[in-house]
């Protein structure tokens, strides 16, 4: 054998040189493919080292198991506390990304409305009786909430009014209580109403806007906001939709059926409007 | 009955009193019927006062009172006299005109959800907040509905009762 290597060796040297002389011109022609022979090469041997591959695997499963259980149990449990932590930080993302959205609105709000001066606030109880429909939020007269102050949402829909203020919380008449009474206009017809909460329309989470004038030609769909008149609540807050013209039953006057902008039941974080500009 | 019984006693009663205003407060108004909800706390105080007597009717009622006034927005304190003054009534009415059974709650239950929800309408009336029509069709379900409920909250009290109630402790 030594004799063959030393009677050959140039002979090795020379087909090595060859081969490494082909697979360099090969790899260079073919461009960041492998070069046919390694692909033969690797083809051939891929089952076999995937074999390999799974027998050792397996064998290091096994001695990993037997061996180092403790470990593992408590890696497992690293790994559980870690998925917790990971679960909560999602939590903790989701509620920040609302959040944001809700204030990106907000911000959007406050640059139309600059005289717009807001308090956040949280919804922590929802009405209970057929009598009423009120919120109860979760800020007082200690941040600034007094009676008369609207209710919003971060898009500027009206929820309703703060109806009694506490020191840390306040309740707030909705748009379909029956105490609430303002000036409503519809956009598209320029017509003012009073809006009004009424017994007959709370239970299907409806209001009124009374008042109408006669050649209001009012259809499904138009818009409706507060008009500001009197000067007690801001103009332009988003008050809900008409959803049908009737007539009084005096026969007198006609009023729209109005649905609200806003779902109460869904409602998590309010804004009170503490102070506004009395547009005159 | 010694006064670590009558507390035993009121313990267990307060109890049910807040599984009651739980249901009426938190999770019933949230399915409504038709747009209505039903009122659980006079069924309760009429369940109560019926089984256990005026006396104890009185100061039933008068948490009851105490609780809506506190517990649910714009109360103005009348209730906790109104309710007390019902409990008084209606646990007079079972001791000495009707029977300690679920007829005589359901008749003392509407009793006071009549007077009640008659008291709203009339002040409905008076302040002109709507027509009588109106205003009746939020009181008549609402009455309605509390009465379909009455017979679950007098089964739960009447489970208390015959636990703890009257003078089992004794």
């Amino acid at each position: 054998m030594k004799d063959f290597f030393r009677q050959n060796g140039i002979l090795l040297v020379v087909i090595a040189l060859l081969l490494s002389i082909l697979i360099g011109v090969g790899s260079a022609f073919l461009g960041g493919n492998s070069d046919p022979l390694s692909n033969v090469f690797n083809a051939v041997t891929a089952p076999i080292r995937g074999g390999i591959s799974a027998v050792t695997g397996w064998a290091e499963g096994v001695y990993t198991y037997v061996f180092h259980y403790g470990e593992l149990h408590d890696e497992l449990d690293q790994l559980r506390a870690r998925v917790a932590e990971l679960e909560s930080e999602v939590r903790d993302g989701q509620e920040a990304s609302r959040e944001n959205e809700q204030l990106r609105e907000l911000l959007a709000l406050q640059a139309r409305r600059r005289d717009f001066v807001f308090e956040s606030a949280r919804v922590t109880a929802r009405s209970t009786s057929n009598w009423a429909s009120t919120l109860t939020l979760s800020k007082g007269t200690s941040a600034g909430v007094e009676v008369g102050d609207c209710v919003i949402t971060e898009t500027g829909e009206l929820v309703g009014v703060v109806s009694e203020a506490g020191l840390n919380w306040s309740t707030v008449s909705t748009v379909i209580n029956t105490d609430i009474e303002m000036g409503g206009i519809v956009t598209r017809t320029h017509s003012a109403g009073i809006l009004e909460g009424d017994f007959a329309l709370m239970g299907e989470g409806r209001l009124k806007l009374s008042y109408l004038p006669d050649g209001a030609q009012l259809v499904s769909g138009d818009e409706v906001l507060t008009s500001g008149k009197g000067d007690v609540y801001p103009s332009g807050l988003v008050v809900g939709q008409v959803e049908g013209v009737f007539t009084d039953p005096s026969g007198m006057t006609r009023y729209a059926v109005v649905v609200p902008a806003v779902q109460f039941d869904s409602l998590i974080e309010v804004f009170v409007i503490k102070d506004f500009d009395i547009v005159e | 009955m010694t006064r670590r019984d009558l507390i035993h006693k009121w313990s267990v009663y307060a109890l049910g009193l807040l599984i009651i205003w739980v249901l009426d407060a938190y999770i019933l108004p949230r399915y409504p019927l038709l747009g209505v909800s039903p009122m659980l706390l006079p069924p309760a105080l009429a369940a109560v006062a019926v089984l256990e007597g005026a006396y104890a009717g009185t100061g039933f009622g008068l948490a009851v009172g105490l609780l809506w006034e506190l517990a649910y927005p714009g109360g103005f304190g009348a209730l906790v006299i109104f309710m007390a003054l019902a409990g008084m009534a209606t646990g007079g009415l079972s001791q000495y005109a009707l029977s300690q059974s679920l007829p005589g709650c359901l008749l003392c239950s509407a009793g006071v959800l009549a007077l009640l929800d008659g008291l709203r309408v009339a002040r409905g009336l008076i302040t002109n907040a709507a027509e009588l029509p109106a205003l009746l069709q939020v009181a008549l379900p609402e009455c309605l509905l509390s009465l379909a409920w009455t017979p679950l909250v007098y089964l739960l009290f009447r489970s208390i009762y015959r636990r703890v109630g009257g003078t089992k402790l004794a």
